[in-house]
């Protein structure tokens, strides 16, 4: 018993390790990528004894500068709500993570270890909990701040947020009805399969529609251009403008965690999570005959790296999309949302059904 | 009465007149730098160049007499060439060091050259060095590099102060003004030559570099240095103050009124206001001498111990005729208080022309309203009649007493009245002496109005408001009415004047509007 | 006033799918993106130094430069003897649209030069740059050539440059030496006349 929650520990500590940093790296990457995109060079004054190091220390800046400003809780708001409300968001954020498979069965001697935080056997309704939670935070920062504007942000977020959950969660079902279970590390499982001996039958194979849908209601599960109506922080002002110093951070903070939970799920349930093609638990085997043994320890680790790339590669993706597409306009998003997205989720779940029907399961 | 048509407009002038008087006649302007009204005809600068019909060249407007059907044109093609060429001759020699040039502004050369001169300059030769600011006398500096050798400074000297210092030496392009050796530029009109030099070669040296002319704002007022009554205007500058040590006067010019003093002015007068801005008061003083108070308590205070005292004014002819006859109706009138005017003055200095021996600017006045001359009591035995204890309260205006009766006569003054009381512009002896002291207003503050010692009545006008705290009199007068319960409630030395016509017979039937810019004269001198 | 009414173009099918014209947004950014990190990298290994990787001038250490006619801070001009070409004619301070120019004028002891500056401020808190100065002045003694655009202070007086700075554009306040060679007895050379900043406003 204690020495499975020591594994979970040590998971839970390398799952938030790698989270976290990836978070704080992303300001570096936002500030590095944008510049490239406009011409620019982008944020490189912050030195530690005159190495700049292309900016990197920006981030570490950052982190100083928001733990030593004021922290300003408005007049009259409630000061304990105006508190929680950060916590709240990262904290789900985080939690998000531990649904997600990001390695195949460890084998140490006669332990086998699931590298997934929760064994959750509907992993995925978890993680859609967590962000579905997640919309508390954003309400209560908009309630709790005492400030009309702050209050209008919150609403927005909010009706954003649910609006598209529901695409989200449409979208997925198609996923979940090709694979048959709910258990994320299952549809990876099962994601390693071949069709015809040669094509993965990755998600994005099987559900390419519904991989659309996906990331367009996740990008805006994460509040981020072309959805960034809850924030837009210089102009429409959002749920978080009464919030400094840290508070603030974390609300920043949750952004990047999302933005990785959602790039998680992407991988995972289109992508093959830490599937490579052509890669069996016992080594490659390649249509062409090929067969190239591999031990289960390197196996793993191959699985995670591969799970990782590919994250960050939908990371940097959804960067690029941040700084290609403009914003939406209240109406779009709400349109876009309901009367596209939200229909033709509907009609892949029932196209799905229909396929299903006639050409059996995946599984 | 020759008829002649200059630019087409017929005049008909006395016969001897010239055609620059003409033209003036019709309000047609022409150039000149040599010729000057007030002054002899040299006709040596040429600009004034007309073209007369039927003469083979152009004449000089100055020095041609009119002839009957004469037809003169000043500003054809043919005019206006003709003076071209002769500025450029005037440039020759001209440093064009206008940037240093304290006429630069006020000078001839530069606005005639604006209207006619040649703009592509032909002179390409080395141009004649002569001296450069050289200090002919206490107020004039000369620069002979800019002198255009017109002789107006050399004919003032002959013909109108007869003291005859200036010259021109040598020939041709080396012909240069200067003064004859040995002499100095020092009599009591000296800096006339100043103001009719038309170009910058004469200039003030109290002026000197103070300010440029643009930023001077003028008003017109009446010197009171003298009983003459010389008209001149005030120049002076307010929202510069780095300028002249931030002094609100800056100097003094001279203006033109034929009954008093055509175009002069002495420099006594034309230097006596360095007063106005120097050791000014400008705080009402209490008792001591050295608390400020205001003037609410200051005039409560003075009108409680005028009601039921014995009271003795010894007023000013310094002031305008409004105050005199405010002093009269509330003190002389209203109080019973003894008021004089007549006060002794220091013999000055005079002469046949200009300057008067009276130093005040208003004694005429005085007289006619009665608080000087042989009816009214003397200022002595005001004070004698204080010394003897016969009065409570004892005011004394604009004069230093000390300097009149000696400090120790003063020092008894202060001690045996109940109150006295000292209204003036400047720091005096008598200040300290003194158990009120109210700042008044300097006669360039107020308006009003003086009478010269011929007679004339003329005004003064307001150019700037009074310095800090200080007041002018005619107001101090009225509050302290109001504070006495006395119906005079005019508003303005307008209203006041009005008054005084109706009241005075000699002023009857004046008003600001009757007496105008030049004056009137209102009563004959004994 | 002719009112022209344009309609807006209805979206085509493939342009309300946002796709295609996403990935023709993409495109473009991946473009930029790529082709910055190529040369940033190959600058880095000293490849490709003449084609700039970003538009971007490093300001402190890189100044982007100045149009000729650019106006800049004010100096005054010097004769060859380092005395000041100003005579003090003032032209430009009243010329001056902003009046932050103050001028006080003296003898000179040479006749031919006659009158020169003591005192010369420009406030440059008040002055909008319009460089009339330097169009009016009859002897080319201020120009606004220094090529200084970081004119910052803690104060409102030491935004007031005097006759020190203006000579000498390489000086800041705090004055500390004066080397003006000229008749000038400014309180650093132990005369009454004082730096401007001490001077007493009226």
């Amino acid at each position: 018993m204690m020495e499975a929650l020591v594994i979970k520990l040590v998971l839970a500590g390398i799952v938030f390790f790698a989270a976290l940093n990836l978070a704080g790296f992303h300001t570096w990457v936002e500030r590095k990528q944008s510049a490239l995109i406009q011409d620019r060079i982008g944020a490189n004054r912050a030195d530690i004894f005159g190495f700049r190091l292309l900016g990197t220390l920006h981030g570490v800046a950052d982190v100083i500068k928001m733990f030593t400003k004021e922290d300003i809780v408005p007049a009259g708001a409630n000061k304990t709500l105006h508190t929680l409300a950060p916590f709240f968001s990262v904290f789900f954020a985080l939690v998000a993570f531990a649904g997600i498979p990001f390695g195949d069965r460890l084998i140490l001697g006669d332990r086998v270890i699931e590298l997934q935080i929760a064994k959750i056997d509907a992993a995925l309704l978890y993680i859609f909990a967590m962000l579905s939670l997640e919309a508390y935070g954003v309400i209560l920062a908009g309630f709790a701040s005492r400030n009309n504007y702050a209050i209008l942000g919150g609403i927005r977020a909010t009706a954003q947020l649910i609006s598209y959950e529901i695409a989200l969660g449409m979208s997925v079902l198609g996923v979940v009805m090709v694979y048959g279970t709910m258990d994320l590390a299952e549809v990876v499982r099962a994601q390693g399969r071949m069709i015809g001996g040669w094509l993965p039958l990755w998600g994005i194979v099987t559900q390419p529609v519904a991989f659309f849908i996906f990331v367009t209601a996740a990008l805006a599960e994460t509040k981020r251009l072309p959805f960034d109506l809850p924030e837009g922080e210089s102009e429409i002002i959002g749920y978080f403008v009464e919030y400094s110093g840290m508070k603030f951070g974390m609300f920043f903070l949750t952004d990047f965690l999302e933005t990785i939970v959602v790039a998680s799920l992407s991988t995972t349930l289109f992508f093959g999570g830490w599937q490579i093609p052509y890669l069996m638990p016992d080594g490659f085997h390649f249509p062409w005959g090929g067969v190239l043994l591999v031990p289960n320890p390197i196996y793993v680790l191959l699985g995670v790296a591969s799970f990782s790339i590919k994250g960050l590669i939908f990371c940097f993706v959804f960067m690029q999309l941040r700084w290609t597409l403009p914003r939406f306009r209240y109406d779009q998003l709400m349109s876009l949302g309901w009367k596209g997205l939200f229909p033709i989720a509907v009609v892949n779940v029932v196209v799905t059904a229909v396929a299903l029907v006639f050409f059996g399961k995946a599984s | 009465m020759p008829k002649l048509s200059i630019d087409g407009r017929e005049v008909s002038v006395r016969d001897g007149t010239t055609v620059i008087q003409a033209a003036e006649k019709l309000g047609i302007f022409v150039p000149r730098y040599c010729y000057h009204p007030g002054l002899s005809i040299a006709g040596n600068c040429r600009i004034c160049l007309v073209e007369v019909e039927k003469f083979p060249k152009l004449q000089i407007a100055c020095n041609t007499p009119v002839t009957e059907g004469m037809v003169v044109h000043t500003n054809n093609e043919k005019a206006e060439g003709g003076r071209r060429v002769v500025l450029e001759f005037l440039l020759a020699n001209h440093p064009l060091d206008c940037p240093v040039c304290d006429q630069s502004g006020e000078c001839d050369l530069q606005n005639f050259y604006l209207n006619f001169g040649l703009y592509d300059p032909r002179f390409r030769e080395q141009k004649v060095k002569k001296h450069k600011a050289v200090a002919l006398g206490p107020h004039v500096m000369l620069d002979q590099e800019r002198c255009i050798l017109c002789s107006r400074c050399v004919r003032f000297t002959d013909e109108i102060t007869k003291t005859g210092e200036f010259g021109i030496f040598n020939r041709g392009d080396h012909a240069e003004l200067g003064i004859y050796p040995g002499s100095e530029l020092n009599n009591r009109y000296s800096a006339n030559v100043v103001d009719i030099c038309p170009v910058g070669a004469l200039t003030e040296r109290d002026f000197r570099f103070k300010a440029r002319v643009w930023y001077l704002s003028s008003a017109p007022t009446v010197c009171n240095g003298c009983a003459q009554g010389c008209n001149m205007d005030l120049h002076y500058v307010l929202d510069r103050p780095h300028l002249n040590d931030g002094a609100r006067v800056v100097r003094v010019k001279p203006r033109y009124n034929p009954d008093v003093n055509q175009w002069w002015l002495c420099d006594e007068g034309r230097y006596g206001f360095g007063w106005i801005d120097r050791a000014r008061l400008v705080k009402v003083l209490s008792r001591d001498g050295e608390v400020a108070a205001a003037w609410e308590q200051a005039l409560a205070a003075i009108a409680g111990a005028l009601k039921g005292g014995r009271i003795g004014v010894i007023a000013s002819a310094q002031l305008t005729n409004e105050e005199l006859f405010l002093i009269r109706e509330i003190f002389w009138r209203a109080l019973g208080a003894q008021v004089s005017a007549s006060v002794p003055v220091k013999p000055g200095s005079c002469d046949d022309f200009l300057i008067q021996a009276d130093k005040n600017p208003n004694t005429f006045g005085a007289t006619l309203l009665g608080l000087a001359g042989p009816d009214a009591p003397t200022a002595a035995q005001i004070v004698d009649e204080a010394l003897a204890g016969d009065l409570d309260v004892l005011w004394v205006m604009d004069h230093d007493l000390v300097e009149l009766f000696g400090e120790e006569k003063v020092r008894g003054l202060s001690e045996k009245v109940g109150l006295f009381v000292f209204s003036g512009t400047n720091e005096n002896a008598t200040v300290p002496l003194a158990h009120w002291v109210l700042p008044s207003a300097a006669y360039v503050e107020k308006d009003g109005t003086f009478v010269n010692f011929k007679g004339r009545v003329q005004r003064i006008g307001r150019a700037f408001p009074p310095l800090q705290d200080s007041r002018e009199d005619w107001r101090i007068l009225l509050e302290l009415a109001g504070k006495l319960g006395l119906p005079l409630d005019w508003q303005s030395p307008e209203k006041i004047f009005l008054a005084l016509a109706k009241a005075a017979p000699p002023f009857e039937g004046l008003s600001y509007e009757a007496i105008g810019a030049q004056g009137v004269r209102v009563a004959v001198a004994p | 006033m002719a009112v022209r009414v344009v309609r807006r173009h209805e979206l085509t099918f493939w342009e309300k799918i946002y796709i295609p014209q996403i990935l023709c947004g993409l495109k473009i950014t991946f473009t930029h993106f790529f082709r910055n990190l190529f040369l940033h990298t190959a600058h880095l290994v000293g490849r490709f130094k003449n084609v700039p990787a970003s538009v971007t001038i490093q300001y402190p250490e890189e100044l982007r430069p100045l149009m000729s006619r650019f106006r800049s801070r004010h100096r005054l001009t010097l004769r060859e003897d380092h005395t000041p070409r100003c005579v003090g004619c003032m032209l430009c301070e009243t010329v001056c649209p902003a009046k932050c120019i103050t001028i006080v004028p003296a003898e000179h002891p040479d006749p031919n030069i006659e009158k020169y500056p003591i005192r010369f401020d420009i406030d440059l808190g008040v002055c909008v740059y319009c460089g009339y100065c330097v169009e009016v002045c009859p002897e080319d003694a201020i120009r606004m050539d220094t090529g200084i655009l970081d004119v910052a202070a803690y104060s409102r007086e030491a935004m007031r440059l005097d006759i020190h700075e203006l000579m000498d554009p390489g000086l800041r306040k705090p004055v500390s030496r004066c080397n003006l060679k000229f008749p000038h007895k400014c309180g650093l050379n132990g005369g009454e006349m004082k730096g401007s900043w001490d001077a007493p406003r009226p």
